[in-house]
C-alpha cells in the first residue's frame, strides 16, 4: 500500500472521526447549530472524495478491481454509508442521522486499522476470484449492507423521536452486544460458541424486549409536533434505504448465483454466507411486504428494520468472525 | 410470495381522501377479487409468516454444519456425540433435505402461486383506470395539500398553464380539464410486484424444468485418466440419460505466483467417444468452462494426487496427502519408523525426511530433483514424476435459459420497486387554487417537491397561502 492511500484512507477515517464530534456537538448550540451542521457535512464530504480516490488508487496499484478482501469491503461498505448519508442528506435535509451515520463509518474504518497487516497489503487472488463476476457480484451486495445499516439507524431515530425510549435503549443494547460479539469473534480468542451464543441470545431478546415496551411512551416527546413530523420522516427515510438496498442485495445474490453457475456449474449450494444473504432477503422481503399491507406501526417497523441490521451484520462480518465456515471465506485471517 | 406492492395505491394512499377514494377505486366492478373471495392461501400474512419460518429455518441451517458439504463427521467434531446425535435425528444437520423444509417451500410456492394470481396479477387491470379529477374539497383530504389565494383572478388561466408545464418538467403525466389538473408519476412502479412475481413464478418453472432433466457431478481424474460419467458421484436423472462420450485429462497444470500461491488451474480436456475418437477439445480453467453437447465442465480444484518413485528399479506410485499448501506421503520402514516424502507442488524437487518415535521432529534426509536419485542405504531412489489430479465438476442443466431470463425479471422487478409513484391533482375554484398528492413511497420527498413547487408558484403569481381549517383553529 502506497504513502499516498494510506494517507487518503487516514483522511478518510479521520473526517468520519470528526464529523462525527461536531455533529454531536451541533447539538449542544442552538445558536451555532445550522453552521456545525455545514461544517459536519462539509468533513463528511472531504472524507467521501479522499475515500473514493484511496479506493481508485488501490485498484490502480493491485491492477484489479480493489474489492477482494475483508479490509477492501470494510473501506467499500464505509464509502457506501458515507455517500448513502450524504445522498439522503441532500433529499431530506436529515442531520441527525449524521452522528450515526459517521459513526459508523468510523467504526468500519477502526475495525479495518485493526485488521493484520497482511489484510491491507496488495495480495494476490485466489483461482476463484479471479473473474470479471467480483466486481459485478460484490459492490451491490456492499452498498446494500450499508444502506440496510442506514435503515437500522433510522429506525433508531424513530424509536427517539416517537419517544419510545425504552425500546430504542433495548434496541441500542443489542446492537453494541452484536458488535461486541463480532469484535471479539474478530480481535480475540474467546471461544466462538460463547460469542455465536450472545449475538444469537442478544438479538432475539433485545428485539423482543424492544417490542414489549413499545407502550412506554415519553410523554414530553408525545406531545411534540415537531417530534412526531421528525419520526414519520425517518420512517420514511428508512424505508427509502430498503427501497435502494433491497433491489442492490437482490442484484447481488443473483449475480453470485450466476458467477457460481459460470465458475462451479451450480448456482446455489446452501454455503452458510448465501444462506445468510438469502435470510437477509427474506426479512426485507417480509418487512416490505408489511409495510405495503400497513399491518405493523412505524415503531414496530422500526424495530423490524433493526432486526434486519442485525441479521446484515451477522451475513456481512459474523459468519466470518464468529466461526461459521463455507465458500465465502475471503474474509477470514485468521 | 406476495406482492412487493401488493395493495394497489388508490385503496390506501387515498384513505384521506374519503370521497376521492370512493371516487377511484374500481374494486366492485368484479375485475379485482373482494377479501372474502380470496383462499387463504392469498393471504399476505400467511406470506410473511411462511417467509419468517423460512429465512428461521435457513439461518439453523445456515449455523449448522450440513451433511451436504462436510458429511456427518463434521457435525459430531463441531458439537460433539450427544448433541450431533439429536441433531443427525431431527434432521437439522440435514435441514434442506428434511421433510420439515420441503413442506416449507412447497407452502411457500404455493402461497406464491395463489398470490400472484388472485391478488397480484388482477391489479394490473386497475392500470387501465384513470383517476378522476378531483375537487379542491377532495384535494384538502389528501395527505399532501395546499390552498392558496388568488389575488389577481386573470392570472387563472397562465397559472394553469404554467402549472401545467411545472409538473411535466417533475416528471408527471399531466392531463387537463377546464381548470383542473391531474398529474401522475412513476407509473412503471406499479408494475413491479407483477413483473417480479412473473420472476418469482418463472425461477420456479426454470429450477422444476432443472431438477427433473438436468444433472450434476464431481470427479476427480489424475492425468491421462477420462471421466466416465455413469462412474462418477452425480445427482438422480428423472429424465433423459447420462452421456456416452467421455472426457480424458491431457494435461493439468497449476500457475503459481511469484510468491507461489496459486493464481489459476488449467486443464486441457478431450472429449472422446467409445472408440478413442476425439471429438472436442479445449482448455479449461477456474471461471472458464467447456461445454459439449449442453454438457458444462468446469476446473472445480486441484492438487497432486501421487509421486511416482522407483526403489531400486521397481517403480511405484505413492498416494499423496495434502498437508497445508504441501503434499506427503508415508512409508512406514519399521515400528518406530517413517519415511516422509514431501513435495510443494510440481517441478519442486521430493524432500525425504524420516521420524522415529523418540525423535521430536522428522529429520530431512534429502532433496531429490525429478528424474534424479539418490542412495538411501543400500536401496537406489528415483523421483520419477508427479501425478496431478483435477477435479472435474460437471452439469447439465436445460432449465438454464428459463431460470436466467427468471433473474433478468426479478432484477427488473425489484427495480422498478424503487420508483416511487405519485399523484398530483390541481383545482382552481372561486380565486382559489387546491393542489395536493399522495406518494406512497419517499412520501417526505413527495412534499418538499410539493412545496417547492407551491413556492415558485409564489414566486410568479399573487398567490397567498391559506391556513387549514385546525390551523386556523390554532391559531
Amino acid at each position: 500500500m502506497s504513502d499516498f492511500q494510506l494517507y487518503l484512507t487516514n483522511t478518510a477515517g479521520l473526517s468520519s472521526v470528526a464529523s462525527f464530534w461536531v455533529f454531536v456537538a451541533s447539538n449542544g448550540t442552538k445558536r451555532f447549530n445550522s453552521i456545525a451542521l455545514k461544517v459536519a457535512n462539509g468533513v463528511m464530504l472531504l472524507g467521501f472524495i479522499a475515500l473514493t480516490v484511496a479506493i481508485i488508487t488501490r485498484g490502480i496499484e493491485a491492477q484489479r478491481f480493489p474489492l477482494a478482501n475483508l479490509y477492501e469491503s470494510l473501506l467499500w461498505f464505509a464509502w457506501a454509508t458515507m455517500g448513502g448519508f450524504l445522498y439522503l442528506c441532500r433529499s431530506y435535509g436529515i442531520q441527525q442521522l449524521g452522528w450515526l451515520a459517521s459513526l459508523l463509518a468510523a467504526t468500519m474504518f477502526l475495525y479495518g486499522s485493526w485488521l493484520p497487516q497482511s489484510q491491507h497489503d496488495i495480495s494476490p487472488l485466489v483461482p476463484a476470484l479471479v473473474s470479471y463476476w467480483r466486481q459485478i457480484h460484490v459492490p451491490p451486495l456492499i452498498v446494500s449492507y450499508a444502506m440496510f445499516f442506514l435503515a437500522g439507524l433510522s429506525g433508531l431515530l424513530n424509536l427517539w423521536q416517537s419517544g419510545r425510549l425504552r425500546s430504542l435503549a433495548f434496541c441500542v443494547g443489542t446492537i453494541i452486544a452484536a458488535s461486541s460479539a463480532i469484535g471479539l469473534g474478530t480481535f480475540s480468542k474467546v471461544d466462538t460458541q460463547w460469542l455465536q451464543l450472545l449475538f444469537v441470545a442478544s438479538s432475539v431478546l433485545g428485539p423482543f424486549l424492544a417490542f414489549r415496551s413499545l407502550s412506554v411512551q415519553d410523554a414530553a416527546i408525545e406531545q411534540s409536533k415537531a417530534a412526531k413530523k421528525n419520526a414519520e420522516m425517518y420512517d420514511d427515510v428508512g424505508y427509502r434505504c430498503v427501497a435502494i438496498g433491497f433491489p442492490l442485495l437482490t442484484i447481488g445474490i443473483i449475480t453470485g448465483g450466476l458467477w457460481a453457475n459460470h465458475a462451479w456449474g451450480s448456482y446455489w449450494s446452501w454455503d452458510p454466507k448465501e444462506s445468510m444473504a438469502l435470510v437477509t432477503w427474506l426479512s426485507y422481503a417480509a418487512y416490505i411486504h408489511l409495510r405495503i399491507q400497513r399491518d405493523l406501526s412505524a415503531e414496530k417497523l422500526s424495530i423490524v428494520s433493526v432486526i434486519g441490521l442485525l441479521l446484515t451484520l451477522l451475513t456481512y462480518l459474523g459468519f466470518n468472525s464468529l466461526g461459521f465456515g463455507g465458500l465465502h471465506s475471503y474474509g477470514k485471517f485468521k | 410470495m406476495a406482492a412487493l406492492v401488493s395493495q394497489d395505491d388508490k385503496s390506501k394512499d387515498l384513505e384521506s381522501g374519503v370521497n376521492a377514494s370512493a371516487a377511484v377505486l374500481p374494486t366492485k366492478n368484479g375485475r379485482v377479487a373482494g377479501k372474502d373471495q380470496l383462499s387463504p392461501f392469498a393471504s399476505v400474512k400467511l406470506s410473511v409468516f411462511l417467509m419468517c419460518l423460512m429465512a428461521l429455518t435457513i439461518l439453523i441451517g445456515a449455523g449448522v454444519p450440513q451433511e451436504s458439504q462436510g458429511g456427518q463427521e463434521k457435525v459430531f467434531e463441531v458439537f460433539g456425540n450427544q448433541t450431533a446425535e439429536w441433531l443427525v435425528r431431527l434432521g437439522i444437520s440435514d435441514i434442506y433435505h428434511s421433510p420439515w423444509f420441503l413442506a416449507l417451500t412447497a407452502t411457500l410456492t404455493l402461497n406464491m402461486i395463489v398470490v400472484s394470481f388472485q391478488r397480484v396479477f388482477p391489479k394490473l387491470k386497475l392500470l387501465k383506470n384513470s383517476l378522476p379529477f378531483f375537487r379542491g374539497q377532495d384535494i384538502l383530504k389528501l395527505p399532501v395539500h395546499h390552498c392558496l389565494t388568488l389575488a389577481k383572478a386573470d392570472e387563472q388561466t397562465a397559472l394553469i398553464s404554467d402549472l401545467s408545464v411545472r409538473l411535466t418538467k417533475m416528471g408527471y403525466k399531466v392531463k387537463a380539464e377546464g381548470s383542473k389538473l391531474k398529474g401522475e408519476y412513476g407509473v412503471v412502479g406499479r408494475l413491479a410486484p407483477s413483473v417480479t412475481h412473473v420472476g418469482l413464478l418463472t425461477l420456479l418453472l426454470g429450477i422444476t424444468i432443472t431438477s427433473w432433466t438436468g444433472f450434476t457431478g464431481f470427479q476427480p481424474v489424475l492425468l491421462d485418466e477420462k471421466l466416465n460419467f455413469s462412474d462418477s458421484q452425480h445427482s438422480k436423472l428423472w429424465i433423459g440419460s447420462l452421456p456416452k462420450w467421455q472426457v480424458r485429462v491431457d494435461a493439468t497444470r497449476r500457475e503459481n505466483y511469484p510468491g507461489g500461491q496459486a493464481k489459476q488451474w488449467f486443464s486441457n480436456l478431450s472429449v472422446v467417444d467409445d472408440k478413442g475418437k476425439v471429438l472436442h477439445q479445449g482448455e479449461i480453467s477456474v471461471n472458464n468452462p467447456l461445454t459439449y453437447e449442453s454438457v458444462d465442465i468446469y476446473q472445480s480444484s486441484w492438487g497432486l494426487a501421487k509421486v511416482a518413485v522407483s526403489f531400486n528399479g521397481h517403480v511405484r506410485q505413492l498416494d499423496l496427502r495434502p498437508m497445508g499448501e504441501k503434499y506427503a506421503c508415508f512409508l512406514p520402514l519399521d515400528q518406530d519408523t517413517v519415511l516422509i516424502m514431501s513435495l510443494a507442488s510440481e517441478g519442486k524437487s521430493l524432500r525425504v525426511f524420516a521420524k522415529r518415535r523418540e525423535w521430536q521432529a522428522p529429520k530431512l534426509i534429502s532433496e531429490i530433483q525429478s528424474g534424479k536419485s539418490i542412495k538411501l542405504g543400500d536401496v537406489d531412489v528415483v523421483f520419477e514424476k508427479a501425478i496431478p489430479v483435477t477435479g472435474l465438476q460437471y452439469k447439465r442443466d436445460p432449465g438454464l435459459p428459463i431460470t436466467y431470463l427468471a433473474f433478468g425479471i426479478i432484477m427488473i422487478g425489484v427495480l422498478l420497486a424503487a420508483v416511487p409513484h405519485r399523484h398530483v391533482w390541481v383545482a382552481f375554484e372561486e380565486s382559489r387554487l387546491y393542489i395536493g398528492g399522495t406518494s406512497r413511497k419517499a412520501k417526505v420527498g413527495f412534499e418538499r417537491s410539493i412545496e417547492n413547487l407551491v413556492e415558485k408558484l409564489k414566486g410568479s403569481f399573487t398567490l397567498q397561502e391559506q391556513l387549514d381549517q385546525g390551523e386556523q383553529a390554532n391559531v
